[in-house]
């Protein structure tokens, strides 16, 4: 250590110092990435779309991933589904910011983490409460075939204020790329109650045109109405190191899960374009 | 259930897409209600203050008691030089942003942690993000709480464009509290009298900026900046806290000033 005429107490390293808001002193940081869970698929559960949906269509996709379970891990994220957008509405009526509403959602996504815990516990898989899931996550991994989260990033007060509107923008689907890109892990495969990506809602129009395999930058320039994952994700893998594409698949068809695992393209892959 | 409990809007957000900018459009719309519109949220620098030591951080401690009885404070610490010896020494092994970000969390938890002991004689209380619940009653009570000023994202930190090292730091974590609570003001306590249109510690010709606007600091494009770039970014977002002020907390009286609503320092507005 060193003391320098402006008594400031300075450690001796790389950065310093510089600025860390200068571009140039950030370029250099660019360097290759441990990944730490490379084997490990990150696989979202919708709120709504599945877990919501019924018995009819949770049962099957719980026989699904416990077969899965056997062969690969998984880290299994839950969305807020339906409670979620109601607190949202109470909450926006009632004038509160952004990160209160964030801060809200967490507890909805627990809940349905805690059901699908509860349905694949025969299969070893295990809920983890948010505040330890991260740091043992490895030890979890190495331990169980799965693990539940809720798939909510812990984001909460801190939620980034939207470009448009007062929804939180990190929400389920972004918690899970966004770990996953952390983790170095293998796969982020999206099961919703669509086939994948359609020029419009299906639900609403079912002459929408299938998109099977899309880039960021055309998804972009198409601008469609909805999509089927928070639209965070494009600029979430855009600036991915680990982690260059999603697979969006339809739970209401199990066989699904275990082909989207081995690799197959049996849904909607959006991907980032290479430089 | 039925749909006569929701609002239009509600029932719009329970049945259709959160990614339809229609439905967006209108959450936008509607009144918003400020949590602490009393209380201010103060940054102290951790590079550019706390690192300094007692010659620095001493006086500042002095002043943030004598403004106790009129102002309301939420304290939130920068990281420094411990940070960015951790970032270095993560960046060559490998470490992934979000590992990086559990680090200058630690770093700033250990400068709001030496802060609050300074603070003992006031009964100020250092808070965890999990303790936010409890602010009011901590401003009610003892007028201020100490925090670190990493947003809690950790493993969960966004990857910046360029580089490694999380985007989102201790400027934007403090900045995020403001905007959350709907608080007067947020001012950054650092060494430098506010933004230069250059390095003022590395270029002699660099020119003062008392005041500016969000597009005429983009027009000027410049290298470096006073305040991490995504605090400037989110503002252009911002519903409450649509101006920050930067002050140099080596002069005395500069904090109270600012405290008071004078213009000291340099004010950015995002209008």
């Amino acid at each position: 250590m060193t003391i320098n005429k402006t008594q400031q107490h300075h450690m001796q390293s790389l950065l310093a110092r510089e600025s860390l808001l200068d571009k140039d002193v950030m370029a250099k940081t660019e360097t290759p990435v441990v990944r730490m869970l490379p084997n490990v698929h990150v696989v979202k559960i919708g709120g709504r779309s599945i877990l919501e949906a019924g018995a009819d269509v949770v049962q099957p996709l719980v026989q699904a991933l416990g077969n899965a379970l056997q062969q690969h891990k998984l880290i299994l994220g839950v969305g807020g589904g339906a409670r979620s957008r109601h607190v949202f509405s109470v909450g926006l009526d009632l004038g509160l910011p952004t990160g209160v509403l964030a801060e809200l959602s967490a507890a909805d996504a627990l809940g349905n983490a805690h059901i699908l815990g509860t349905l694949l516990a025969p299969h070893g898989v295990v809920a983890i409460p948010p505040a330890m899931f991260g740091h043992l996550l490895p030890l979890f991994i190495h331990s169980v075939p799965g693990v539940i989260f809720n798939g909510v990033p812990p984001y909460s007060l801190w939620e980034h204020p939207p470009a448009l509107g007062r929804i939180p923008a990190h929400r389920t689907d972004s918690g899970c790329l966004i770990l996953a890109e952390c983790f170095g892990c293998r796969s982020v495969i999206l099961v919703k109650d669509v086939r994948g990506l359609y020029s419009e809602d299906p639900h609403l129009n079912p002459d929408a045109e299938f998109i099977a395999r899309i880039s960021t930058d055309e998804l972009r320039a198409r601008a469609l109405k909805t999509l089927p994952f928070d639209e965070v994700l494009l600029d979430i893998l855009d600036t991915a190191r680990l982690v260059h594409e999603f697979q969006i698949i339809d739970g209401r068809d199990p066989s699904l899960l275990s082909r989207a695992l081995a690799g197959e393209h049996v849904g909607t892959i959006v991907y980032a374009p290479k430089d | 259930m039925t749909d006569k409990l929701l609002s239009e809007l509600g029932a719009a957000l329970v049945a259709g897409s959160l990614t339809d900018n229609q439905i967006k459009e209108k959450t936008a719309n509607l009144p918003d209600f400020q949590i602490l519109p009393q209380a201010n949220v103060i940054k102290i620098g951790g590079q550019s203050f706390i690192d300094r030591g007692r010659a620095a951080v001493y006086p500042l401690m002095d002043e943030i008691r004598r403004n106790l009885a009129e102002h309301k404070l939420i304290i939130g610490t920068g990281a420094g030089t411990r940070a960015r010896h951790a970032y270095s020494v993560g960046v060559e092994l490998g470490m992934p942003t979000g590992v990086l970000s559990v680090l200058g969390t630690f770093v700033s938890m250990q400068n709001a942690r030496m802060l609050h002991y300074l603070l003992a004689d006031q009964g100020i209380p250092f808070i965890e993000p999990i303790q936010f619940a409890q602010l009011p009653l901590y401003l009610a009570e003892r007028q201020a709480v100490i925090f670190f000023g990493m947003p809690p994202y950790t493993f969960w930190q966004r990857n910046p464009v360029i580089g490694r090292l999380p985007p989102h730091r201790t400027d934007t974590g403090c900045w995020l509290i403001s905007e959350t609570f709907g608080t007067r003001s947020m001012i950054y306590i650092k060494d430098e009298d506010g933004l230069y249109t250059a390095d003022p510690k590395k270029d002699k010709h660099a020119r003062f900026i008392p005041r500016i606007t969000m597009d005429e600091l983009d027009a000027m494009n410049l290298p470096d900046c006073v305040v991490e770039h995504s605090v400037l970014e989110m503002m252009k977002n911002a519903r409450h806290r649509r101006s920050i002020q930067i002050i140099n907390g080596l002069v005395p009286g500069n904090l109270t000033r600012a405290l008071n609503g004078e213009a000291v320092g340099t004010l950015i507005t995002a209008d």
